[in-house]
């Protein structure tokens, strides 16, 4: 007995002693770093430009790499990028790419950024045949790309390669003129066109080292960039961290990085607010909202909130073709009863808009709500009650009881359901209208909108590039493959069709507003519920941008004493 | 004993056969594709990564070519090529024959679908596996370290004050979750003391001090199970007859206690600890989750939200076999325990 217990002090002596020189090799060395965070849990699903679809994934492939072109992240202003000019004849795009551009990789052995070589040892730099490579990766049917679609509708040829119709990428109307001058023939030219061809799955990928290491080549020590940042080092499911890239010469608008690293843990938010107030992380990406009310009492760190932009709009869809909602009268009343203030004051209670019409103001072309405070739908419960009173003339009824049971149906989540209880109350209150609440997982969800859509159905929609076409005409023309609500009208189609070919911005925001109204009010097919918010901490120490895009440029931030 | 062996193989065989039917069956049946986004792919995109990954075939076919993929060892010459399918194959042992070496490759649990084929399943076991042990190990000594001690202890002072404490421990343990537990370890003992690191890879803490609040916080939970079925089976092993055998004989109190009482009690804790350890050397999916944990138990969860069918079957199949595996030793250490039970 006493040997076992001078073999569990020793133990105990030894652990202390451990600790004490981990806690002591923990030393500053005076690099620039910043410790940030993707909403965990869960790893960065693929860093591969042409599959990358979620933020995370982005964020490290617009880090590592630029487009042709890049959209300033405070402004949204197109900006040149790898492209340093570019003109348009007709349709035709001519780009001319900046010369000198090198690939390069982190190796991990040298413990450094160093220069890809060819079979010949000169500098790999980046080409225009490297972009038209990346793009026939992106198309390739084999490929699997989400995001195909948003290039292959702006060049000519390409919808037919992705969707198989043709076998050969020849028939995709993009050319190298030579190493550093690229032709791109465009279905249309006009103000957005160049920054879809700066997109992240348009980049530039190097060819013989996707082909060399498979499916490996995004792993740390293999993945080819040119960008201001490298990857040095991705543990999955749990950091991912990026280095400065020395070779990468900046510009006016991609600076060279002042920053020497970039980390990213995967956190849930509770996690990332604890870990933020241990000292262990900068940024908060994702503030828990039921820690909101403490953060903006306390003194420091409501200083370090920002509640700043997001693409994103959250709204419920009607479908139009099931009974009772066939009903216009009636999709009116809903959506006029809704009180959308008081869901983001008492429910989602992170700063987010009440949201007029589809559409996120701030966009390029869509309305604002100074620019058109009339546009689109609100909450008013005498106008819902006269919609409600036509409704029930409409259908030859008295009560809304005498109607079809109505199901609202949303994919499962907390945040979700708490939205959908308030709506349904309000519902209620208002009409005298039961909805009953039903939710699927997210997967079943999405197979269930997409099959036959419930009655009334939650989604939402976040920019894949900044402009209102974005959001009128790819998710609600009557053709577009996200428009589950089985409306269609001719007149909207025409008003977004009308407003892509017009070069002027005012021009087109008026079309797009009339768009909204007939789809938020005249005909009511959805009702917009809110515009997100993007709620971040920042430590003081740290100069930074506050992105209105949804990503983050970290060549642009410093790190302060 | 060798048939005994040779029988309970025989039956975990069956037992892990009829488990992989029924989740390969039963995933291919819930709704939803792999391949469902909320940005729709191409029809035609979707058939050439159906064709890809082999679900156009028809679903007997699959399960065929699966299990092949499993079961049937491959041999490959090692030329440049072949030597990036390290992560494809659980085992991959290089063999002195020909120039550029033989590779002997067996257990391929296929790729997942998430990334579209950068991540397998056995990189997924290779990466994440080691930690859930770890934690799992950890949490099980926590949860016996504190449950045995008190359920010996609420047994001897039976309807005492000292029991009616423990059992009240025993009681908060197990209405209090670790999804509760875990945030506020994590807050008083990593964020307010900073004793302990919030998260995982948190500088300047040696490596063990990561394991201690998650470890604490699932062992916790599981700690007051143990000590209710230590305490009720103490409690009706102190009346046997052999217990006063053991104190006629002129037995130190201590020595009937320790050896006599509490070997034979421990029989139905060893019951129970068998599958839990099964599932905390899986992960948790919670625990790891609140810690930001890179572990295997998330992979339970995300999985089946991805639809990401092989990693689905190698998680599932992994917990399974751990689970026939952790029964048949408890069944062996029965015999150990009590002189009694003999297998034949």
């Amino acid at each position: 007995m006493n040997q076992v217990l001078r073999k569990s002090t020793l133990w105990i002596l030894t652990v202390t002693l451990l600790a004490l020189v981990g806690a002591v090799g923990a030393q500053d060395d005076g690099m620039k770093t910043v410790t940030t965070a993707f909403l965990g849990p869960g790893d960065v699903p693929s860093i591969d430009p042409s599959i990358g679809t979620d933020t995370s994934s982005i964020q490290i492939v617009l880090n590592t790499y630029i487009g042709l072109t890049t959209q300033n992240e405070v402004t949204a202003e197109l900006e040149p990028g790898i492209a340093h000019s570019w003109e348009v004849d007709g349709t035709t795009y001519t780009f001319h790419l900046t010369e000198g551009i090198q690939w390069v990789r982190y190796d991990p052995e040298a413990g450094e950024v160093v220069a890809i070589t060819d079979a010949d040892g000169n500098a790999r730099t980046v080409t225009a045949h490297d972009v038209i490579f990346g793009w026939s990766r992106t198309l390739d049917p084999e490929t699997g790309s989400d995001y195909a679609y948003v290039l292959a509708d702006w060049v000519v040829g390409a919808n037919e390669y992705n969707s198989g119709e043709a076998d050969s990428f020849d028939v995709v109307g993009i050319r190298a003129i030579d190493d550093h001058t690229l032709e791109i023939d465009a279905v249309a030219a006009n103000a957005f066109v160049p920054s879809i061809f700066g997109m992240w799955m348009a980049m530039p990928q190097l060819q013989e080292v996707v082909e060399m290491y498979g499916d490996e080549w995004t792993e740390a020590g293999n993945y080819p960039s040119f960008g201001p940042f490298a990857l040095k080092e991705w543990l999955h499911d749990e950091s991912i961290t990026l280095t400065a890239n020395p070779f990468w010469a900046g510009n006016e608008w991609i600076p060279q990085p002042v920053i020497d690293s970039v980390t990213w843990l995967m956190l849930p938010s509770t996690a990332q607010l604890d870990a933020y107030e241990a000292g262990d992380l900068d940024v908060v990406t994702s503030v828990p909202l039921d820690a909101m009310d403490r953060i903006q009492a306390d003194p420091v760190l409501s200083e370090e909130l920002n509640i700043g932009y997001d693409t994103c709009s959250y709204y419920y869809g009607f479908n139009t073709a099931k009974e009772p909602l066939d009903n216009v009268h009636l999709r009116r009343a809903l959506s006029f009863a809704i009180d959308r203030q008081s869901i983001v004051d008492n429910v989602t209670k992170g700063g987010q808009i009440p949201a007029q019409w589809f559409a996120r103001p701030g966009l390029a072309a869509a309305p604002t709500l100074e620019s058109h405070p009339d546009t689109g739908i609100w909450f008013d419960a005498e106008e819902a009650q006269a919609e409600l009173a036509l409704a029930l003339e409409a259908d030859g009824i008295s009560d809304p009881s005498e109607w079809e049971q109505i199901t609202l149906m949303h994919n499962t989540s907390e945040g979700h359901a708490k939205i959908a209880q308030a709506i349904q109350q309000m519902w209620s209150e208002t009409l005298g209208i039961n909805v009953e609440i039903a939710n699927q997982e997210w997967a079943t969800y999405l197979a269930t909108v997409r099959e036959d859509a419930p009655q009334i159905y939650r989604l939402g929609w976040c920019a894949d590039y900044l402009d209102a076409h974005n959001y009128n005409s790819d998710v609600w023309r009557s053709t577009s493959s996200f428009n589950n609500t089985n409306w269609a009208s001719e007149e909207y189609d025409n008003l977004v069709d009308t407003a892509v070919t017009l070069s002027d911005t005012e021009e087109r925001r008026e079309l797009y507003a009339q768009a909204e109204n007939i789809l938020v009010y005249h005909d009511a097919a959805i009702s917009p519920i809110y515009w997100y918010t993007n709620v971040q901490m920042t430590k003081p120490n740290i100069s930074r941008t506050f992105s209105v895009l949804f990503q983050d440029r970290y060549e642009k931030w410093d790190v302060g004493q | 004993m060798s048939k005994f062996v040779v029988r309970r193989v025989a039956q975990m065989i069956l037992v892990l056969f009829i488990v992989s039917v029924i989740i390969f069956m039963g995933v291919r049946a819930i709704p939803g594709s792999p391949f469902e986004r909320e940005k729709p792919l191409q029809p035609q995109v979707i058939e050439r990564l159906k064709e890809k990954y082999n679900l156009d075939a028809p679903v007997h076919i699959q399960y065929l070519d699966y299990m092949g993929d499993i079961l049937i060892p491959r041999l490959e010459s090692g030329d440049t090529a072949a030597t990036f399918a390290e992560g494809d194959y659980l085992i991959n042992i290089q063999l002195p024959i020909g120039e550029h070496g033989l590779y002997f490759r067996w257990m391929n649990f296929g790729p997942s679908y998430r990334g579209l084929g950068s991540r397998t399943v056995n990189e997924i076991f290779r990466d994440f596996l080691p930690t859930s042990i770890q934690l799992g190990l950890a949490s099980v000594s926590v949860a016996v370290a504190i449950g045995v001690p008190l359920g010996i202890i609420a047994a001897l002072r039976r309807n005492t004050i000292v029991d009616y404490s423990a059992m009240g421990v025993a009681i908060f343990g197990v209405s209090v979750p670790a999804i509760v537990l875990g945030p506020i370890l994590r807050y008083v003992f990593g964020v307010e003391l900073g004793w302990f690191p919030v998260v995982w890879s948190a500088e300047g803490f040696p490596y063990y001090a990561r394991f201690i609040l998650p470890a604490t916080a699932l062992g916790f939970s599981s700690s007051a199970l143990i000590a209710r079925l230590t305490r009720a089976s103490m409690l009706q092993v102190l009346d046997e007859d052999y217990m006063d055998t053991a104190r006629a004989k002129g037995l130190h109190e201590r020595r009937v206690i320790l050896v006599h009482a509490m070997r034979n009690s421990l029989i139905p804790v060893v019951t129970t600890l068998g599958p839990l350890l099964a599932f905390l050397l899986t992960g948790t999916f919670v625990v790891e989750t609140i810690f930001g944990i890179p572990g295997l138990g998330r992979y339970f969860v995300t999985s089946f939200t991805n639809r990401d069918y092989p990693v689905i079957m190698g998680v599932f199949m992994l917990l399974a076999l751990f689970i026939v595996v952790a029964n048949m030793v408890v069944d062996f250490t029965y015999a150990w325990l009590d002189p009694r039970i003999r297998y034949s």
